[in-house]
């Protein structure tokens, strides 16, 4: 045992080692000379690593290891960072200081931090050639949130025939039910963080919001390897590549590894690294919020299983407020968006309450429509789409008399530019997007 | 057959109308049972016809035959049907009786020919009543083989569906009504046949000769036509639960089996909610006054509900308490309808042309406002959509969901207002979107928001029994709960009280030398502390020492291993002056001044904040510590009026929304925040809570980084009323030991206080004197102690036992209000008990008053405090 360290002080950030065997990787991280923290992610009944798939797994398994660092690097953010295999190609380094630096962007504006002169990856390294083709099977990785982007995502698939995998990592019950409802076949990833990150923890680490996307789509580019998929299929918005804000000179957005660039940056980096016929992308790219929330409200089936809830709801009840918080920015952002689609005795069914009903929630709706505040911190959509939706709210009737709705209409809509509110316009897609030829007739699902 | 057959009735023997379900008639041993009951009822001297429903399932699969064109599949259809019959006959060892055989080969000539010779509707109509015409065939073959002579009689030729304005052919046929008066021709005609018959629910015939369905609740509906055409003694209704309860028991486990009910009451609890009854089959049996008794199949002795003609000489109680949820208001605000002829027809107009149908009203002058059921029509178009915009154009609307109507049902509702004081309290914290009573005084309907349902109905019905309003205490009206008749787990009775045998002569005594005396029993403190010790989920408990700070008891506790949470400076020096330095503390107190917070810093205790203002104004005082934080969860938990401690509405806690301003405050002055705390209010029996307040501050947890222990508060509930159940600690623990597995890295803490100490301590007093007022109707008894002493029942309502432990063993024959000698008209130990006849000098005992009994007492009117004294 060493001394205890006190995680604020440390000096350098160790990418240790990373090892892989019986369908189990290992991911060992250390501040300085601090005891090692070891990061476990299992996949069941993980198939032995076809040899000729060798090379890219272990491409696949080195970029977790730099990816899933974030989790560690952010309790001490030292002003090093060391790799132990030696520098990095530049490729390799400039997608993770991009990751670090962007994906940390919030955490480092939450607890006033200035990380841009921190994060330099080790580079220089030589490039290895470019990746082959590993002639992966025809078959897409869907990784299910328990939110209702990721079910229309599903529904997309199926309904071009497409072979898909429900997956996701970790142990939500909320999610494994979604999963189930899908009727997909399914596979549950387990993370399991290193315990030693708690304790630096209670030691004072810095803390705060992670780019979990990119680790969990690290964690996927790893299976589609393992197990054999040709895709990853995310479901990730348009909206999601906007900035929530700028904070000294750099633009900060809470879900930046759900963003276009981010998905770019990966994307090309797993066909020149790993597989040349692995594509990597979001489903929902070319779509608004409100598009794809329109497309879901046709989804009955998932009403009374899904939550888009920020809270971590570990334990399931059968009620409303078992799944839907009522008070987070993403219980607000989904009511919203559905409410235009949603006979609204229905929509009130599902949250179990009238979120536009309640003056307490003033504050968190005027954030959603960049009203007097910037936007949340949350994966929810543009202000602009927020605003379109409370105004087809405000001109019908049986919202029109709701606190919100009448508060939006008297207060906030006088101050509004017409022109930029109508809510027909973010329902028709945008040309911006990676899905590949193979996926591209999902698409006709929105139409 | 049978040798003990009683001798044959007299023609003008009473009749009694036995009703029998699908699943009762579905099997051999159900039939046997049948048998019993029926031969029990002749056994009486009675009459008895027997109305069946038809075997479980088979209604469906006619129906599902109906719907099939194929006619080759509505013939499979049909064999397999006369199977299911075949082989129940075969269980029976009966030969196919003729008169099923008649119907089996009728059933398989409609399905062969199929809706077109007689229509849709009539056809459809006549297919389904073959389940019940079957059965009834096959029951008569099984009863008169077993030594049971029995009549088959056709229900058809008893029951005539009448013509209604209104009606379309389709619930003309499968809907019908039947107007039923007595018929002492029918009962002459049935009379001259035999004593035991069998007939149909279900079915009747229509003035043109066709058969027709009575539609949903159509066999007791039958049943009661048939009491009423029979001026029956009584009609049965055979079911799988003993009768109505005061509460939806899956909402309220602790609901209250009704055994007598009015019609009108019996009816109206059936429409909001108890599905045990259709409401509709109670009309037919008002006006000949027929009695229909509920009863249980499997527990024939059970009393079951008895639902007859007004039952006058009971005080006026509250029956039942209900809540249908999926509500969704409309309301309508114009100057328009203010003395304007037609404008609510005209708005009326709208709901029926966007078909939607409305439940209750309320109105003003200028405002209505209506309930619409959840349909689909409602839940999935745009009906309600289209509805709202037609209305604006008339007067401006608001919808209003999800909404529940809650709804209180006893005949004589508005002479019961005055008893519903603490239940309007509760209302008073909600969202009350409508209050609706009608013209015959029945009910009383609150509409809130449906997110409160679930916890508030078993507490408004835990209120209504502590009010007085439902007057459970009057056993011939209320039987046993739910939970006890059918609970899973085992039911545990209320402890045997220690005062009340083991060291009652110990309490005379003492009560002879001195009074007002508090007596606390230290093995009960031990007893309890070691229950809550089998709560394998907890890490650690405090005792809250509010409840009780006598130096015995918290040495006792210190034994136990409990630790200490303490509210004040006070409490701190009272603890530590009596329990080791290794028993720990913690300091949670509630707009303490600055000073307080300075010097427990000064002790080991662990220190609680609970605002903001706190580390704004003081931050640096806090420096490097370690804290609890006390969150306030919000509203929806706990729903209780002056000892509920979470809500805005409450002083407690920091609002969950202040949390991350708090985090960023503690790091800006390098607090740690090492625990967190919520307590959700006083005295909650039900174990679901804990876990929901310990699941919630684990998952607000998870975005601290620094904390390692939850705080789940206490509350735990002690019951006071006979009857009630305790909290079921083995319960408990599986609810929490489910989140801590969610959660293991969190440790957690309790600290209940009531729970350890209040069946521990007993107050003793002596009467005084007596007092008669109004004819002498109300009785008063005093005693030499009252609110200075133990206030709780001035405070909180809060309901003592009491007794004259001098005259324990004589019967209790009058009802008095106990009081005190305080010069308050709020000195009242405790209204309408039943107690002996008491004479001065008496020693009466309060029960349970270990708990905020002694602490709470004030020198008010100089009366001498209250001695303490401990019991080992």
């Amino acid at each position: 045992m060493t001394t205890p360290i006190q995680p604020r002080l440390t000096q350098v950030f160790r990418f240790v080692r990373c090892s892989y065997a019986n369908g189990v990787a290992e991911l060992v991280y250390a501040f300085d000379h601090g005891e090692e923290l070891t990061e476990r992610v299992s996949f069941p009944n993980a198939p032995p690593i076809p040899a000729h798939h060798q090379a890219a797994f272990d491409e696949a398994l080195k970029l977790l290891h730099l990816i899933a660092g974030v989790s560690y690097y952010k309790a001490g953010v030292p002003p090093r960072i060391e790799v132990a295999g030696g520098p990095l190609d530049d490729a390799t380094a400039d997608l993770l200081d991009a990751l670090y630096l962007h994906g940390l962007a919030e955490f480092a504006y939450r607890n006033g931090l200035d990380l841009r002169s921190r994060i330099a990856f080790p580079r220089g390294g030589a490039a290895k050639p470019e990746a082959k083709a590993l002639s992966l099977p025809h078959r897409t990785l869907v990784p299910i949130g328990g939110g209702k982007d990721s079910l229309v995502a599903v529904e997309a698939i199926k309904s071009m025939g497409g072979e898909a995998t429900a997956v996701w990592v970790g142990n939500s019950p909320l999610i494994a039910a979604c999963a189930e409802r899908t009727g997909l076949a399914m596979l549950n990833i387990q993370r399991e963080l290193a315990p030693g990150l708690f304790e630096l923890n209670r030691l004072g680490a810095w803390n705060g919001h992670i780019p979990v996307t990119a680790v969990n789509s690290a964690i996927l580019v790893l299976a589609a390897i393992l197990y054999g998929y040709d895709s990853i299929a995310f479901a990730n918005e348009r909206s999601a590549s906007a900035a929530t804000l700028e904070y000294e000179g750099q633009l900060v957005n809470h879900q930046w590894s759900k963003g276009y660039e981010f998905e770019q940056l990966l994307g090309d980096w797993l066909h020149a690294h790993v597989a040349a016929d692995l594509d990597y992308c979001s489903l929902l790219r070319p779509y608004s919020e409100l598009a794809v929330t329109r497309v879901f409200a046709r989804l009955t089936p998932y009403f009374d299983v899904f939550s888009s809830c920020n809270r971590n709801f570990k334990l399931l009840g059968p009620k409303p407020a078992d799944r839907w918080c009522g008070q987070c920015p993403k219980c607000h952002f989904v009511f919203l968006a559905l409410a235009p689609f949603l006979a609204k005795p229905r929509l009130l069914s599902i949250f179990g309450r009238n979120l536009l009903d309640d003056e307490n929630l003033a504050a968190g709706f005027d954030a959603l429509l960049e009203y007097q505040d910037h936007k949340p911190f949350e994966c929810v959509g543009e202000g602009a789409e927020a605003r379109a939706a409370m105004v087809a709210l405000s001109q019908r009737s049986e919202w029109q008399a709701d606190a919100l709705v009448e508060r939006f209409r008297l207060e906030i809509l006088p101050q509004l530019d017409e022109k930029e509110l109508a809510l027909e316009p973010w329902l028709a897609p945008s040309a911006e997007h990676r899905i590949p030829a193979r996926l591209q007739p999902a698409l006709a699902f929105f139409a | 057959m049978n040798p003990q057959s009683p001798a044959s009735l007299p023609a003008d023997a009473s009749w009694i109308v036995m009703k029998f379900g699908g699943t009762s008639v579905a099997t051999l041993p159900r039939w046997q049972n049948i048998r019993e009951l029926v031969a029990s009822r002749r056994a009486e001297g009675a009459r008895v016809l027997v109305v069946v429903s038809a075997l479980t399932g088979i209604t469906d699969a006619l129906k599902q035959l109906c719907a099939q064109d194929d006619k080759g599949k509505r013939i499979e259809a049909a064999k397999a049907i006369a199977q299911r019959h075949y082989e129940l006959l075969d269980h029976m060892q009966l030969a196919v009786p003729d008169a099923l055989g008649d119907r089996l080969a009728e059933l398989a000539k409609l399905a062969d020919e199929g809706p077109a010779l007689m229509g849709e509707l009539a056809w459809s109509a006549l297919v389904q009543a073959h389940g019940e015409l079957m059965s009834s065939a096959l029951g008569a073959a099984f009863l008169t083989h077993s030594g049971l002579p029995t009549q088959w009689v056709d229900a058809r030729d008893c029951l005539s569906a009448i013509a209604l304005p209104n009606q379309n052919e389709r619930t003309k046929l499968l809907s019908a009504m039947v107007e039923c008066k007595p018929d002492p021709a029918l009962n002459a005609r049935l009379a001259a046949l035999g004593e035991v018959f069998i007939t149909q629910g279900f079915i009747a015939r229509e003035s043109q000769g066709r058969t027709v369905l009575l539609g949903r609740g159509g066999s007791d509906t039958s049943a009661s036509y048939f009491g009423a055409l029979l001026k029956a003694q009584r009609v049965e209704i055979w079911t799988d639960v003993a009768g109505m309860f005061t509460a939806n028991p899956r909402q309220v486990p602790s609901a209250r089996l009704l055994q007598r009910l009015d019609y009108e009451e019996a009816q109206e609890i059936a429409s909001t909610g108890a599905k045990v009854l259709h409401p509709r089959c109670l009309s037919p049996l008002r006006e000949p006054r027929v009695p229909l008794l509920i009863k249980d199949t499997n527990r024939p002795e059970l009393e079951g509900t008895l639902i007859g003609p007004e039952v006058r000489e009971h005080a006026p109680s509250v029956k039942a308490i209900s809540a249908r949820k999926g509500i969704t208001l409309v309301s309508m605000e114009s100057v328009g309808m203010w003395q304007q002829v037609g404008f609510l027809a005209d708005v009326f107009a709208q709901f029926k042309q966007h078909g939607l149908s409305v439940d209750l009203i309320g109105s003003a002058e200028t405002n209505v406002t209506v309930s619409l059921d959840p349909t689909e029509n409602l839940l999935d178009s745009d009906a309600l959509a289209a509805l709202a915009g037609d209305l604006a154009k008339v007067c401006r609307v608001k919808v209003i969901a999800p909404c529940a109507a809650i709804t209180l049902v006893g005949r004589g509702m508005r002479s019961m207002l005055h008893t519903l004081s603490s239940v309007l309290a509760e209302f008073g914290q909600l969202r009350v979107h409508m209050i609706s009573q009608s013209s015959n005084n029945l009910n009383l309907t609150f509409v809130v928001d449906e997110n409160v349902v679930d916890e508030l109905l078993p507490h408004l019905h835990e209120l209504l029994i502590t009010a007085g309003a439902l007057r459970t205490d009057d056993s011939a009206l209320f039987g046993p709960s739910w939970q006890a008749l059918y609970g899973s787990g085992e039911v545990l009775p209320p402890a045997a009280s220690w005062w009340r045998q083991e060291r009652r002569a110990e309490l005379l005594k003492l009560g002879a030398q001195a009074t007002p005396r508090y007596v606390y029993h230290l093995p009960t403190v031990r007893q309890q502390a070691r229950e809550l010790k089998s709560l394998a989920a907890v890490d650690r408990l405090h005792y809250a020492v509010k409840a009780n700070t006598h130096p015995a008891i918290l040495k006792a506790l210190a034994e136990e291993g409990f630790g200490f949470e303490c509210v004040s400076p006070g409490e701190l020096k009272a603890v530590m002056a009596v329990v080791p330095a290794s028993a720990p503390l913690l300091f949670t107190p509630n707009f303490a001044p600055r000073e307080d917070y300075a010097w427990a810093l000064t002790t080991r205790a662990t220190l609680s904040l609970d605002s903001l203002y706190q580390l704004e104004q003081w931050g640096e005082l806090f420096r490097g510590r370690e804290v609890v934080l006390r969150l306030d969860l919000g509203r929806g938990l706990g729903h209780h009026e002056k000892v509920r401690t979470g809500g805005s509405g409450s002083k407690f806690g920091l609002p969950v929304e202040q949390l991350d301003a708090f985090l960023r405050l503690a790091d800006t002055h390098g607090v740690i925040v090492r625990g967190l705390h919520a307590h959700l209010g006083s005295g909650i029996l039900d174990d679901g809570h804990w876990g929901e307040v310990y699941s919630q501050l684990a998952s607000i947890a998870e975005r601290i980084g620094s904390v390692t222990f939850l705080d789940i508060g206490g509350g735990l509930g002690v019951p006071s009323h006979p009857g009630e159940a305790r909290l079921d600690i083995a319960a408990l623990d599986k609810v929490l030991r489910e989140v801590k597995a969610a959660y293991p890295h969190y440790q957690l803490w309790m600290e209940p206080g009531r729970y350890l100490v209040a069946d521990a301590g007993v107050l003793l007093t002596r009467v005084t004197q007596t007092k008669g007022k109004g004819n002498g109707n109300i009785r008063y008894l005093g005693v030499d102690t009252g609110m200075n002493s133990l206030i709780r029942p001035a405070l909180y309502d809060a309901w003592h036992e009491i007794v004259n432990l001098t005259r324990l063993d004589e019967p209790a024959t009058a009802l008095f209000q106990v009081v005190g000698p305080i010069c308050e008209s709020g000195d009242v130990l405790g209204t309408d008990r039943r107690l002996p006849e008491p004479q001065e000098g008496d020693v009466v005992l309060v029960a349970q008053a270990g708990a905020y009994g002694k602490v709470m007492s004030s020198p008010y009117n100089l009366r001498d405090e209250a001695e303490e004294i401990i019991l080992e």
